[in-house]
C-alpha cells in the first residue's frame, strides 16, 4: 500500500537517477553515490524538519528551480543560432558539479517522498527506513539500466535541467501542499483580476454610462477560472517549448569546404540526426510536465468536507452549537452548518484552530465565488482558487481566508447572532458573485 | 578518396545443393574496370551480388576496400552498400511515380539527406538536364538507364556494379551509356565491376574474366 502510494515519486526518482547518470556518464559512480546520499538526506528530513517547514522548503525549492529553468531556456534560445555545441557542455562531468546536482536532486526527491508519507510517519522508524532503502536500490537499478540505454541518447545541460525540474514537479503534483501548477494558475487568475480591477478603477470605467451589461459580460471573461488555467499552462510549458525551439533552430555545421556532395550530405544528415536525438530529453520533459499539470488538475487527494448540518435559531435570534453534541467541535476537523431563515440562508463552519481556540467563519471568502472550503492535513483549501490556507491563520481576515463571524465562545458551546450571520453572508456573496460575468 | 580494392579467396556460394560459385580467387585493384562474362547461370550475377554486399558467401574470404564483408553485421553490410556501392541494373528499377530528379533524390535520402540541387547537377552530368521533371514512363530506355547511372553515382560510391546495364538498349544507346560511364569513372575514379553478355561492352573494361559453371576459366586484359 505504501509502495503504491509512493509509486509516482519513486518512478520519477528512478527516471531522475537515469538522467543524471547519462548526463554525467563520465562519473557514474560518484553521481550514484551523491544521488543516493541526497535521497537518504531528504528522507531523514522527515524526522529533522518540522512538517510545515519541510513542505515550504520543497515548494520553495521547486519554485526556484522552475524560475531557473525559465531563465536558462531564454538564454539557450538566445544562443540557439550558434554553430558550436550546446552551451554548458564543458561543465558536465566535472566532479563538483556532478556531485552537487545529484545531491540536490536526491534531497528534493527524498523530501518529496517524505512529504508524501506525511507527518504521520515522522515518529516511525521503519517506514522512512524502507523508503531510504528503496531510494538507494532504485539508484543502483538505474546505474545498471543506464548502460542498456542507446549511446546515441545524449543529454544537454539545458535538457537535463528541464527533465529534472519536470520530474520533480511531477512528483510534487501528487501532494497538494507542494504542487506548483494549481497555485500558479491561481496567481495568474488573481493577477489578471487585480490588473483589470485596478485598470477599471484608475479610469473610472465602472461608473461610465456606456459600459452596459453586455460589455461587463466580456470583461467578466478576464475574471473566469479559464484565464488562470490557460495563463498557468502558458507559463508552465513555455520554458520547455523554448528549449525545443532552441534545439530546432540550432544551425547545422558548415559544409561548404567539403568538395564531395555525398560527404557533405552525410555531415548534414549526422548533424540533423544528432539534433533530433537532442530533442528526446526536452520532449520527455514536456510529456512529464503535461502529466504533472493533469495530475494537479485532477488531484487524488480526498478533502474532509462534511455535509452542512442545518441549524435553527431560538426566539431571541441566537444560534447555539454545543461543543460536544451531535459533533465534537474540538476534534480539529471542519464542521459545516447551514442556517436558513425564510428565503435567506448562510453557510458557515466551526473549527478548532491548532492553538486550541474555536473559530467560526463563513464558508466563503471576500474574493472568490462561494464554492466553499475543504480540509486537508494542516490546511483548508478554497475549492474555487485552490489556495491553501494554513489552519493557524483561520479566523484572520484578508486574502482568500474565510470571512470570520462574530460569536461567543462559552464553556458549553458557541453562540451566534442569526441576523448578523445572514447579513455577513449576504454582503459577502453579493460582492463575489455577479450574474453573467462568469466569475468573481 | 581511394576506390575499392576487391580481394576474394576461395569464395563460394551455394544454394542448397547447387553450387553457383565454386572457389574463386580474384584481385581487382582500386580503380580497375573489370568486365565479367559468361553464359547464363555461370555465376556472374552471384559474384557481383557477393562483391556488392547484396548476398553473403557460403565460404571463403571476401574483402572490399579493406572491409571484411563476412565479418560485417546486417547493419554494417547495409551501411557498406549505402556508402560504398552504386549499382546499375538491366531492369532500371526506377520508381514509376517519381520524376527523374526525385528518383535520384530518393537514393540521397537513403544515404543521408536529399539535396535537389546536387541531384539536378548529377542528371545534367548524364545529359538529362532537360528531363528532370519527367517520370520514367516518359523517358526512353537509354534515358532511363542514364537516370540509373545518376542515381548510382550520386552518393560517390567507391565501387560501381553493373548487372548487364546495356542489356535492354540498342547499339547507339549502349555506346552512349558506356561513353558516359567512362567519363564518370575518369572523374570519380571508382572501381567498376560490370557483368555483361556483350563482348563489345566487355571491351570497355581494363580486364575481362570469364566464368563457366561457377568457375573462373579465363581472363584477359583488354586495355593496357
Amino acid at each position: 500500500m505504501l509502495a503504491l502510494k509512493l509509486l509516482p515519486q519513486l518512478l520519477a526518482w528512478t527516471a531522475t537517477a537515469l538522467l543524471l547518470l547519462r548526463a554525467f556518464s563520465g562519473r557514474r559512480l560518484a553521481t550514484a553515490y551523491a544521488a543516493g546520499a541526497g535521497f537518504l538526506g531528504g528522507t531523514a528530513a522527515l524526522a529533522v524538519v518540522p512538517g510545515a517547514l519541510l513542505y515550504d522548503m520543497v515548494r520553495g525549492f521547486l519554485g526556484a528551480a522552475f524560475l531557473l529553468l525559465w531563465g536558462v531556456s531564454v538564454v539557450v534560445l538566445y544562443q540557439s543560432n550558434r554553430r558550436e555545441g550546446a552551451s554548458g557542455v564543458r561543465f558536465l562531468n566535472r566532479a563538483p558539479l556532478c556531485g552537487a546536482v545529484a545531491l540536490v536532486c536526491g534531497l528534493i526527491a527524498g523530501a518529496t517522498c517524505a512529504c508524501r508519507l506525511g507527518s504521520g510517519a515522522a515518529g516511525q522508524l521503519l517506514t522512512p527506513l524502507l523508503l531510504a532503502v528503496a531510494g538507494c536500490a532504485l539508484v543502483a537499478a538505474a546505474l545498471y539500466a543506464e548502460r542498456l540505454l542507446s549511446p546515441r541518447i545524449t543529454v544537454t545541460p539545458a535538457g537535463l535541467l528541464a527533465a529534472l525540474v519536470a520530474l520533480a514537479l511531477f512528483a510534487s503534483s501528487f501532494l497538494i501542499r507542494v504542487d506548483l501548477f494549481a497555485p500558479l494558475s491561481m496567481k495568474v487568475m488573481k493577477g489578471t483580476h487585480d490588473f483589470v480591477h485596478q485598470f477599471m478603477e484608475s479610469v473610472l470605467i465602472p461608473d461610465h454610462i456606456f459600459v452596459r451589461q453586455v460589455v461587463w459580460g466580456y470583461i467578466g471573461i478576464f475574471f473566469s477560472k479559464d484565464v488562470g488555467f490557460w495563463g498557468g499552462m502558458v507559463i508552465w510549458f513555455t520554458p520547455v517549448c523554448l528549449l525545443l525551439l532552441a534545439i530546432r533552430l540550432q544551425r547545422l555545421p558548415k559544409v561548404s569546404h567539403i568538395r564531395q556532395g555525398a560527404q557533405r550530405r552525410q555531415v548534414i544528415a549526422r548533424a540533423i540526426k544528432e539534433r533530433n536525438l537532442r530533442l528526446a530529453v526536452p520532449g520527455f520533459a514536456l510529456a512529464v510536465l503535461i502529466a504533472a499539470a493533469y495530475q494537479s488538475q485532477h488531484p487524488t487527494v480526498e478533502y474532509w468536507d462534511p455535509k452542512p448540518l442545518q441549524l435553527t435559531a431560538n426566539a431571541a435570534g441566537e444560534i447555539f452549537i454545543p461543543r460536544k453534541g451531535e459533533v465534537n467541535l474540538e476534534d480539529g476537523k471542519l464542521h459545516k452548518y447551514l442556517f436558513k431563515q425564510g428565503e435567506r440562508e448562510a453557510r458557515f463552519f466551526v473549527l478548532m484552530a491548532p492553538n486550541g481556540k474555536l473559530t467560526v467563519d463563513l464558508d466563503a471568502c471576500a474574493i472568490c465565488k462561494p464554492d466553499g472550503y475543504g480540509q486537508t492535513e494542516g490546511t483548508l483549501i478554497c475549492y474555487y482558487c485552490k489556495t491553501l490556507i494554513p489552519l493557524e491563520t483561520i479566523g484572520m481576515t484578508g486574502g482568500c481566508n474565510p470571512v470570520p463571524v462574530q460569536f461567543a465562545d462559552t464553556p458549553d458551546g458557541v453562540r451566534l447572532n442569526a441576523a448578523s450571520l445572514l447579513n455577513s453572508w449576504g454582503q459577502t456573496i453579493q460582492s463575489t458573485t455577479r450574474p453573467k460575468e462568469g466569475g468573481k | 578518396m581511394a576506390a575499392a580494392t576487391i580481394e576474394t579467396s576461395a569464395l563460394t556460394r551455394s544454394y542448397g545443393e547447387i553450387c553457383a560459385l565454386k572457389p574463386i580467387d580474384l584481385l581487382v585493384p582500386e580503380g580497375e574496370w573489370l568486365s565479367v562474362m559468361g553464359h547464363s547461370g555461370s555465376g556472374k550475377s552471384t559474384l557481383m551480388n557477393l562483391v556488392g554486399g547484396l548476398d553473403r558467401p557460403s565460404g571463403g574470404a571476401l574483402k572490399v576496400g579493406g572491409k571484411d564483408l563476412l565479418a560485417l553485421s546486417e547493419d554494417g553490410l547495409a551501411r557498406f552498400r549505402r556508402e560504398y556501392v552504386g549499382i546499375i541494373f538491366q531492369q532500371h528499377h526506377l520508381v514509376p511515380y517519381l520524376s527523374a530528379v526525385e528518383n535520384v533524390m530518393l537514393a540521397q535520402y537513403f544515404h543521408s539527406t536529399p539535396d535537389e540541387a546536387e541531384a539536378r547537377n548529377a542528371l545534367e552530368r548524364v545529359g538529362l538536364g532537360h528531363r528532370l521533371k519527367n517520370r520514367p514512363g516518359e523517358l526512353s530506355g537509354g534515358e532511363q538507364q542514364r537516370v540509373c547511372i545518376a542515381r548510382a553515382i550520386i552518393n560517390s560510391p567507391k565501387l560501381l556494379l553493373g548487372d548487364e546495364p546495356t542489356g535492354n538498349l540498342d547499339h547507339k544507346s549502349t555506346m552512349m551509356v558506356m561513353e558516359l560511364l567512362k567519363e564518370l569513372r575518369a572523374e570519380e575514379r571508382f572501381t567498376v565491376v560490370m557483368v555483361t553478355h556483350n563482348q563489345e561492352v566487355a571491351a570497355w573494361g581494363d580486364r575481362t574474366i570469364y566464368l563457366d559453371d561457377g568457375v573462373l576459366v579465363r581472363e584477359e586484359r583488354t586495355r593496357c
